[in-house]
């Protein structure tokens, strides 16, 4: 089988301890690190990803994916920076303030990262202050932000608001998503883009700065 | 009619003189109600229409009833060894006893004997069982009790495949715990014993359905026939949020008579549910607390509290519920509007 394929294989079906040996010997054959993580590691996610979407695939899935991807990125990143490889954007990510839920939100992390973003993950209980200092503090082009509560959904307006009387707003494209979130509310308190899945939120993502997914 | 022959009338696949109804609340809407009728806890319930109370003893206990005082923000650590921090209300499980696998070597499960929680039972009954169905919750029972308070959520739903034996030890050790405290509960002549975890999400199955057959489905069978034994009449109800449905036929098939939180979400769209389950099971819950309850209009409260009676309440087999508690962002007149009209389209026979 040819080698990317195989990383790609093995990272869609989590094989965490297999990918590794499978990522250097791609690197053995003289394959650029970035075509191994481009061509075997994010498609392998982007697979399950699309199984995910289409509930053909399931939440654990999805984690083992995601862990087998890291094993192969542990020993790709410093190769990365060598080669002076930039993400395609940079996510500043987090769940909102009064909210303490985190895996839907980990997840959208990793759907972001395998298909090429670089995420500031903030946590969980993100006041407002903490998302608009991280998208000053870096070139940010979406603040993805999550709401597992009716109580806390509210929220993400308020982020909207605070980042309108800072004069931010035009500077990113903000991302929503949790439970009680519909693309209908999204619209409503001004958001750009509403996903309701970790593997949708990374296809908006891309569509949200015209990339092509 | 007693309220107690209703709610069991409806379990039975009967039709009652009306709907039952069971709703419940956080903090906040309890103080606001309690203001307005003057009484609180249980009595708040019975005072608005409730047929049944609900003890609630499980570890789910922790993030709200037992330890409902706490200030926001604030943390403790509950007799499990979870640390929780009360949060929007409720108090989320933010630190695990389970950090490792090794730690479940020297993890020591709460007694299931103790008095205290028994007495706590026994004081429900002796309090309400004459006139209301009583209900001992003891949820979440298995892989949430694991997987949200011992060991943290995307530990064990890996741990259930790095190494499941080690899972379906912590499973175990829950369901010995639970099975001990739940016989407890039948003894005293509760109505109802209620098990569950959540294991439905917007869209489908948090876990795989094979996965939650291999793991759970045999310990939940197992605590069942234990109950069973103890008293042939015990009605269990099993409760999850999100949509579980690819697994409703497991559940009936070991035992299950009663299901909860029935939210309408990914495939659960409740014509079908009862259409393709109403003979077998009962249904408690339904309407939406996610949009309806707190962004909706009363009149929409209304009409959605019609469209759930219509969907589940024909024939009997249906407790109204709204799908989960009712939290502070929901609007006063929205409770009016969902009482009344609780009320008005409630009564058997059904005029829709």
């Amino acid at each position: 089988m040819d080698i990317l394929k195989e990383i790609a294989d093995k990272t869609e079906k989590g094989k965490q301890l297999e990918v590794p040996a499978a990522v250097q010997k791609a690197l053995a054959n003289g394959i650029p690190p970035y075509k191994v993580l481009t061509n075997g590691l994010q498609k392998g996610l982007e697979t399950v990803g699309d199984r995910f979407k289409r509930n053909q695939a399931y939440i654990p899935e999805v984690l083992l994916a995601a862990r087998a991807m890291q094993a192969g990125i542990n020993i790709l990143q410093p190769l990365l920076v060598e080669s002076g490889e930039k993400p395609i954007a940079t996510v500043v990510l987090g769940t909102v303030k009064d909210d303490l839920h985190d895996i839907g939100k980990n997840m959208v992390g990793m759907m972001l990262e395998g298909s090429g973003f670089q995420v500031v993950d903030l946590g969980v209980n993100v006041p407002a202050e903490k998302f608009i200092a991280a998208i000053q503090d870096k070139d940010t082009s979406i603040l993805a932000m999550s709401a597992l509560l009716s109580t806390t959904a509210p929220y993400l307006k308020t982020v909207i608001e605070a980042l309108k009387q800072k004069g931010l707003r035009e500077n990113v494209k903000v991302l929503v998503g949790g439970a009680p979130v519909t693309e209908q509310y999204a619209i409503e308190i001004g958001a750009d883009g509403f996903a309701p899945d970790s593997a949708r939120a990374a296809d908006k993502a891309k569509e949200l700065l015209n990339l092509k997914y | 009619m007693k309220p107690r022959d209703r709610f069991l009338k409806a379990i039975k696949l009967e039709e009652a003189d009306r709907v039952p109804q069971l709703i419940r609340w956080g903090k906040e809407i309890g103080q606001r109600l309690s203001a307005i009728f003057g009484v609180a806890g249980p009595e708040l319930g019975l005072r608005i229409g409730n047929d049944a109370v609900v003890c609630q003893v499980g570890i789910n206990a922790e993030m709200e009833m037992s330890k409902g005082d706490l200030a926001e923000g604030e943390t403790y650590k509950s007799e499990w060894g979870v640390v929780y921090q009360r949060q929007s209300g409720f108090n989320n499980p933010i630190e695990h006893p389970l950090k490792s696998r090794e730690d479940l070597k020297d993890y020591t499960f709460p007694d299931p004997h103790d008095p205290k929680r028994i007495r706590e039972i026994e004081t429900v009954m002796q309090k309400y069982h004459e006139d209301y169905a009583v209900i001992v919750d003891l949820s979440s029972s298995l892989f949430e009790a694991a997987m949200a308070h011992l060991r943290g959520m995307q530990d064990f739903i890996l741990d259930c495949y790095d190494d499941s034996e080690w899972a379906g030890s912590v499973l175990d050790g829950l369901a010995d715990y639970y099975l001990q405290l739940g016989i407890h509960a039948v003894e005293s002549g509760v109505d109802v014993v209620r098990i569950g975890d959540d294991i439905g999400t917007q869209t489908g199955m948090l876990i795989p359905p094979e996965l939650w057959r291999d793991l759970v489905k045999p310990r939940i069978k197992r605590m069942i026939q234990a109950f069973k034994k103890t008293n042939p009449d015990i009605i269990m109800l099993y409760h999850s949020c999100g949509d579980f449905r690819p697994i409703i036929g497991d559940l009936i098939e070991v035992g299950v008579q009663f299901l909860s939180t029935m939210q309408r979400v990914g495939t659960m769209d409740p014509y079908e549910i009862k259409r393709e389950f109403g003979d077998k099971v009962a249904f408690k819950g339904g309407l939406d607390t996610q949009q309806l309850m707190p962004n909706g209009t009363p009149e929409a409260v209304r009409r959605g509290v019609k469209d759930i009676l219509k969907a589940y309440a024909p024939g009997g087999g249906y407790v109204f519920m709204p799908a989960h508690l009712l939290y502070q962002d929901v609007p006063t007149d929205n409770i009016w509007a969902m009482l009344e009209s609780v009320k008005d389209y409630g009564k058997y026979p059904l005029k829709f």
